[in-house]
């Protein structure tokens, strides 16, 4: 029994050996480039995953150390505690992905001014939202997700899906363009083709973004009540979603990355280029001797059609009846303003299709 | 949308959640039955469907996987029994041979299996890499029988979420049956359970009863692991989701009893997947009115739980020697 014992000990250790080797290299300097998770990890296939994407790309054409750093739990004070964490590991330039990191980054912004923050997704406040303040070694870039969520949700009906779905993360900002962009998108769509009254959305979000049994199986049952094709918004999720689909034989359209890969269900995703505006952002930064431009410094970008920062992939195209050659043309419609989109998070816009919200 | 289709469906989704509960609740059977409290289920679990999610990839990377699904499905079910056997050891060797606090050395497994399991993924798949993805060979589908794909009751009932675990689950929960009621080796477990020191003293050796409890928990607990992910479809995350503490409940409110456990785990899946499926069903009430009400369908398997067990604990039973190591001295 005991040999059984500590056989199995044996094999503990050397299996947590194996697993330090495949870790990163140690240089003495520690990691000049750091990026905090937020939720999620960094294999997301979404979120983190493209800031982490957009880490990694730049570090490594540019020969730089970097790390990324996942917090504890999901609160602030973890966060800050795991800012604090990288700088101590040599962090000069902390890349956080996602609005939960607005009270994180208004509150270590001050403390460490020597060190440049890149904030996706968000503009820091105090946790009361009382105060706004983007101190000069501090980066935002938002983007605008209702122009990709539209395009997705234009290009679903004109494909010729009727009964659409929309299951998002956690009701945040970002997510709830993306929902709002989706349902004026195919509302658009409907209007164009006539067919208002045959087109209907079923509207929920899950309240996480990981992937859980219970998501997979209200995707299945939407399925089953006749819903053709869900835009799956948030990290994780996609994973339930898609294996409702497998099983019902139905379609997904993919959020923030081009996920055609992860799924054959997957006939679209609705891009936002957080890689991309990584590198340039950081290429910006070391342009200027590693701090923020001034054209940056305590501002907050705002990345849409026109600084191709939001798409749906035309590499994977794989609608048949809505063309690339059509997509392009709606979306410079969308990049030259002839169509508008509201970014309004707050309430639904009004449309003419049916929307079921279920939250 | 028909009647049909969402009945079959909720039929289906029920089998499937309730395959992991049924199979994990009748391994924890076993080992309270034999005398040891397997609080571990969970750690179990999470090793099972570990290992068995491992094998799964490296079947599919060398395409065994995808030229034989249903052997590949088998060599993992087996390895899923297997480590999950393995792991119970650790359970079995401290509160048997070592005596110590059986909830303590259940709790410390359920702590360190999660993190084992992270780490081996990561060393597997690469750092960060927390998900194992299973591969779609997996289910079982009208091609494996060489039947037309139709829109009919039986197929949406049968193959939208059909997996080997379901038929291996079938054929275990007999065995267990017959295993405990019918055979010598289940009566001596069970008096184990009860009065270890009376069976001790017709030459039954309670040591290697309650191995042999422990272990056959390892071995349904592994293989529930493995259930558990296949039915959450999502991949395998170093979690399964407390469902080892649910079957911990389904075994409870199962009184201990094999064909009781398995009322108990269909009934669990069943209001579990009803809430859900609550806004296709049409005469069930959507209480719109009220803020977040999907959450009064997801309370529902544990609002029934308690009413049920608050009607039938008077008849319930745990075994009586359970929790106790076993000290020959006593009496």
């Amino acid at each position: 029994m005991k040999k059984v014992l500590s056989l199995v000990l044996a094999l503990c250790m050397i299996l947590s050996l194996c697993a330090c080797k495949s870790s990163e290299k140690t240089s003495s300097d520690g990691y000049e480039i750091a990026l905090v998770t937020d939720v999620g990890n960094i294999d997301d296939k979404s979120f983190n995953q493209g800031a982490w994407e957009g880490v990694e790309k730049y570090a490594k054409d540019n020969k730089k150390t970097y790390s990324y750093y996942r917090p504890s739990e999901d609160s602030t004070e973890a966060r800050v505690e795991t800012i604090k964490q990288a700088i101590d590991k040599g962090a000069k330039v902390v890349v956080c992905p996602g609005y939960l990191f607005e009270d994180a980054i208004y509150t270590v912004q001050d403390q460490f001014s020597n060190v440049q923050f890149l904030l996706l997704d968000g503009e820091p406040h105090d946790a009361d939202y009382a105060n706004y303040k983007t101190a000069s070694n501090t980066h935002n870039i938002l983007y605008k997700e209702e122009q990709a969520g539209y395009l997705a949700g234009y290009a679903a009906v004109k494909e010729g899906y009727r009964k659409l779905g929309f299951l998002g993360g956690m009701a945040v900002p970002a997510v709830i363009r993306y929902g709002y962009g989706f349902v004026q998108g195919a509302n658009a769509a409907a209007e164009e083709l006539g067919v208002t009254g045959d087109v209907s959305m079923k509207y929920w979000y899950c309240g996480g973004f990981a992937p859980t049994d219970d998501i997979k199986t209200k995707m299945s049952g939407w399925y089953t009540d006749g819903t053709e094709v869900i835009f799956s918004c948030g990290g994780g999720i996609y994973l339930s979603c898609t294996a409702a689909a497998e099983a019902a034989g139905k379609k997904v359209i993919g959020v923030d990355v081009d996920q055609s890969a992860e799924s054959a269900t997957i006939i679209t995703s609705a891009m936002k280029e957080l890689a991309n505006s990584v590198v340039l952002a950081l290429t910006d930064l070391y342009k200027n001797n590693g701090t923020w431009p001034a054209d940056l410094a305590g501002k907050t970008a705002v990345l849409g059609a026109v600084e191709g920062c939001v798409g749906l992939p035309t590499a994977t195209w794989s609608m048949k009846n809505f063309t690339v050659d059509e997509y392009k043309a709606l979306f410079e419609k969308v990049k030259n303003g002839i169509i508008t989109i509201s970014n309004a998070s707050d309430a639904a816009p009004a449309v003419t299709i049916s929307v079921d919200y279920q939250n | 949308m028909s009647w049909a289709n969402i009945l079959a469906d909720l039929l289906g989704a029920t089998v499937l959640f309730a395959v992991p509960l049924l199979l994990v609740a009748l391994g924890g059977m076993f080992s309270e039955r034999s005398g040891v409290i397997n609080i571990a289920l969970e750690g179990i679990m999470v090793v099972g469907a570990l290992c068995s999610c491992l094998t799964l990839i490296g079947l599919d990377k060398s395409g065994f996987g995808k030229a034989h699904p249903q052997l590949g499905m088998l060599i993992a079910i087996l390895v899923a029994a297997a480590s999950g056997a393995v792991f119970s050891l650790m359970l079995a060797f401290a509160s048997i041979n070592l005596r110590a606090d059986q909830t303590i050395g259940g709790t410390a497994l359920n702590m360190l299996a999660p993190a084992f399991a992270i780490v081996l993924t990561w060393a597997v798949q690469g750092q960060g890499q927390t998900t194992i993805l299973i591969p779609t060979w997996t289910r079982i589908t009208q091609d494996n029988f060489g039947i037309e794909r139709a829109d009919t009751f039986f197929q949406n009932l049968v193959f939208k979420s059909f997996y080997l675990t379901t038929v291996v689950a079938i054929v275990l929960f007999i065995a267990a049956y017959v295993l405990l009621y019918k055979t010598r080796f289940g009566l001596r477990l069970r008096s184990c359970g009860e009065h270890p020191q009376a069976a001790d003293s017709v030459g039954i050796n309670v040591f290697r009863m309650r191995y042999a409890g422990v272990i056959i928990s390892g071995i349904l607990g592994g293989i529930g692991g493995l259930a558990f992910t296949v039915a959450a479809g999502s991949g395998f995350q170093s979690s399964v989701a407390g469902y080892g503490f649910l079957a911990l409940a389904v075994m409870i409110f199962g009184n201990w009893k094999p064909l009781s456990i398995l009322g108990a785990s269909l009934f669990f899946a069943l209001f579990k997947v009803i809430g859900s499926y609550s806004d296709s069903i049409p005469f069930l009430p959507s209480f719109k009115s009220v803020k977040a009400s999907e959450y009064i369908y997801l309370m529902l398997p544990y609002i029934v739980t308690m009413i049920v067990l608050i009607l039938t604990s008077k008849k319930s039973r745990a075994p009586k020697a359970e929790g106790i190591p076993y000290d020959k001295g006593m009496r």
